[in-house]
């Protein structure tokens, strides 16, 4: 076994926060072990959390949807003309977490950022699992979702088919496609770990981990085919994300009504996606350096430059918000005046409006300061309150728009009932459910990729 | 009957230098790694081909003519006419190949992972557990009668240990 690393080096004790994110003390078997070590080593911790989100999940999410199937919508707060209320604005919300994950890792692959590397696997992951949680919202809004099958493109008797037209056909392609090309992203970048998992895990996993490392050896064509195969991925998955929260937000941008018919829509909604996907990220990233004893690896450094993204979309987001505001104050049509005030100074909306634009554009620019950026607890308050800004926008405008249509006799108030609420609540648990079985399940940092980072072994120097 | 002979080397140039020998004297050889080392290893021995661009391409075109077939097909077959407005609308049809194009594209390059790197493959081969920890190794699966020379070679070069392994 090479020891030259462990011998030549002082490397930190394990826990150390290390501030510049300078890996290059750690050895190479050090790697494997810690990110083994989070595959098998179980705390009483986990199993509660574990259990209790698995709970979660059932209590919160499932029975209150076996209730809404068996007696139907009208259990719901939905009813004219508000058909759209929170189990969209969770669709939406979920959607744009999934966004920032691949998105980012993709980037900052092709850009051949090294702070990437210890966190863009849980990244890609918080995508694939966000983008699940999303799609289950659909067949909850569905109604009956055992039809789900017709949104499928398949020839039948009854002369239906597909009207591609809409926008809701270019959601199911575009988030299937998404969702497909996640997970073979995920999957695809995890192969050599996956065989280093494969060499040192024992008992009933082992068969699990040798068929999904599919015979890798690590061979130079393997890395070679690797490398190229997986640049393209990145090149392709840029712009389908862009195109993914595009085709989102025109299921609102192209209908007529006031509130949602904005040719801004289309940034608007990809800006804040990856705003809040940036935020789930850095609250993930948290968490996971916590529970899971990472301080060595997702370091102050990783938080300085995450920090230094959100203010960046904190500011974008901001000044698309000023520009919604100035178009319809410009246009000035009475339709128009009337959403925006409703959202800005009427009863429940007004409260929820204006603690959007503190979460979102005034506590972000905390980070403005680096001590701000590199202290954790700061940090934490920041991108919860990011996405708990993120949640409301979409609320806001889902519940602002339909409700308060052109001719005041078709106005009505919505607001969601006990099942929606708890469903809302469920998606939360099925979500962190998804990501204490991940961290068992799957390496959750990238191990060939942080000894990239640590540097390429050479007796004579580079 | 003749052994392979693996050699485990600790650091990456003197691999570089026994791969370079072993190479010039005729031997095939294969390069084991626990991390990318393409960069350093076609510094010296030249660029590889990428041939899944092809595949990529292939998908892309594929990808597209599918979705254009799905929807101006689904437009002729199932007429929605509605006030004057085209059968065959441009935007949405271009959306949806658009979609279509990016799925086909990556799971061709997934495909063309699989066949140029010959994956999945089950079957036992010459490996060693090391590889993914921190062990860089050369492969001689025919030494051509000449085991011994190989040996010396590997160990001259720097590899911290030699293991002649059967198939």
């Amino acid at each position: 076994m090479a020891n030259h690393m462990k011998n030549d080096i002082a490397w930190a004790p394990a826990g150390e926060p290390n501030v510049d994110g300078d890996l290059s003390h750690i050895p190479y078997q050090e790697v494997n072990n810690d990110v083994l070590r989070t595959m098998t080593e179980t705390s009483r911790l986990y199993w509660v959390g574990l259990i209790m989100s698995v709970l979660g999940v059932g209590v919160f999410w499932f029975l209150p949807w076996g209730y809404q199937i068996y007696s139907g919508q009208g259990v719901t707060g939905l009813n004219t003309p508000a058909f759209w209320g929170i189990y969209l604005t969770n669709f939406v919300f979920w959607i744009g977490i999934s966004h920032s994950g691949t998105l980012l890792s993709a980037i900052l692959f092709i850009t051949k950022t090294p702070w990437r590397r210890t966190i863009y696997r849980s990244a890609e992951a918080m995508t694939f699992f966000s983008v699940l949680t999303a799609a289950v919202f659909i067949f909850v809004h569905m109604g009956r979702p055992w039809n789900f099958y017709w949104t499928m493109p398949y020839p039948n008797q009854r002369q239906l088919w597909l009207n591609f037209q809409s926008p809701l056909m270019f959601d199911v392609f575009a988030i299937s496609t998404y969702a497909t090309s996640s997970m073979i992203f995920l999957y695809f970048g995890s192969i050599p770990d996956l065989a280093a998992v494969r060499d040192r895990i024992t008992g009933w996993r082992k068969p699990i981990y040798k068929l999904l490392a599919l015979g890798w050896r690590g061979t130079e064509a393997e890395w070679h085919w690797l490398h190229k195969s997986y640049t393209f991925f990145a090149v392709f998955i840029i712009p389908l994300a862009v195109s993914v929260h595009s085709i989102v937000s025109w299921d609102f941008a192209l209908s007529k009504v006031p509130g949602l018919n904005k040719t801004i829509f289309a940034p608007y909604f990809v800006v804040g996606a990856i705003y809040s996907g940036s935020a789930a990220i850095v609250t993930l990233m948290i968490v996971l350096r916590k529970v899971l004893n990472l301080k060595k690896y997702i370091t102050l450094h990783h938080f300085d430059k995450l920090g230094m993204l959100l203010l960046c979309m904190s500011l974008l987001w901001s000044y698309i918000n000023v520009m919604e505001l100035f178009t319809g104050w410009y246009a000035n049509t009475s339709a128009e005046n009337e959403t925006l005030i409703y959202r800005m100074f009427d009863g429940p909306w007004a409260s929820m409006f204006w603690i959007m634009i503190f979460t979102n554009t005034l506590m972000p620019l905390l980070y403005i300061f680096k001590k701000c950026r590199t202290t954790i607890f700061i940090t934490l308050i920041v991108s919860l309150g990011v996405n708990v800004g993120m949640w409301i926008e979409r609320y806001i405008i889902l519940t602002t728009s339909l409700p308060r249509k052109f001719l005041p006799f078709m106005w009505h108030d919505y607001s969601p009932s006990w099942v929606e609420i708890s469903m809302t609540i469920g998606s939360f648990c099925f979500f962190v459910m998804l990501f204490f079985l991940f961290v068992k399940l799957w390496p959750s940092m990238s191990i060939y990729e942080i000894k990239e980072d640590i540097g390429v072994p050479m007796k004579k120097g580079h | 009957m003749e052994k392979a002979v693996l050699g485990l080397f600790t650091y990456v140039d003197e691999l570089i230098d026994a791969a370079k020998k072993l190479r010039g004297s005729g031997f095939e050889i294969t390069i084991f790694s626990p991390i990318p080392i393409n960069h350093e290893l076609e510094h010296e021995f030249g660029e590889k081909p990428n041939y899944t661009k092809y595949l990529t391409f292939l998908g892309a075109i594929g990808g597209f003519v599918f979705g254009l077939v799905l929807t101006l097909g689904t437009a002729a077959m199932y007429v929605l006419p509605r006030g004057g407005r085209s059968i065959w609308p441009v935007t949405p049809t271009l959306l949806m190949a658009y979609e279509t194009t990016i799925l086909l594209a990556v799971v061709f390059s997934l495909i063309g992972f699989g066949l140029f790197a010959r994956l999945p493959n089950f079957k036992k081969k010459i490996y060693d557990p090391e590889i993914t920890v921190d062990s860089f190794c050369i492969l001689i699966e025919d030494p051509r009668g000449r085991q011994r020379e190989v040996e010396n070679l590997l160990k001259e070069y720097g590899a911290n240990e030699v293991k002649t392994l059967d198939e």
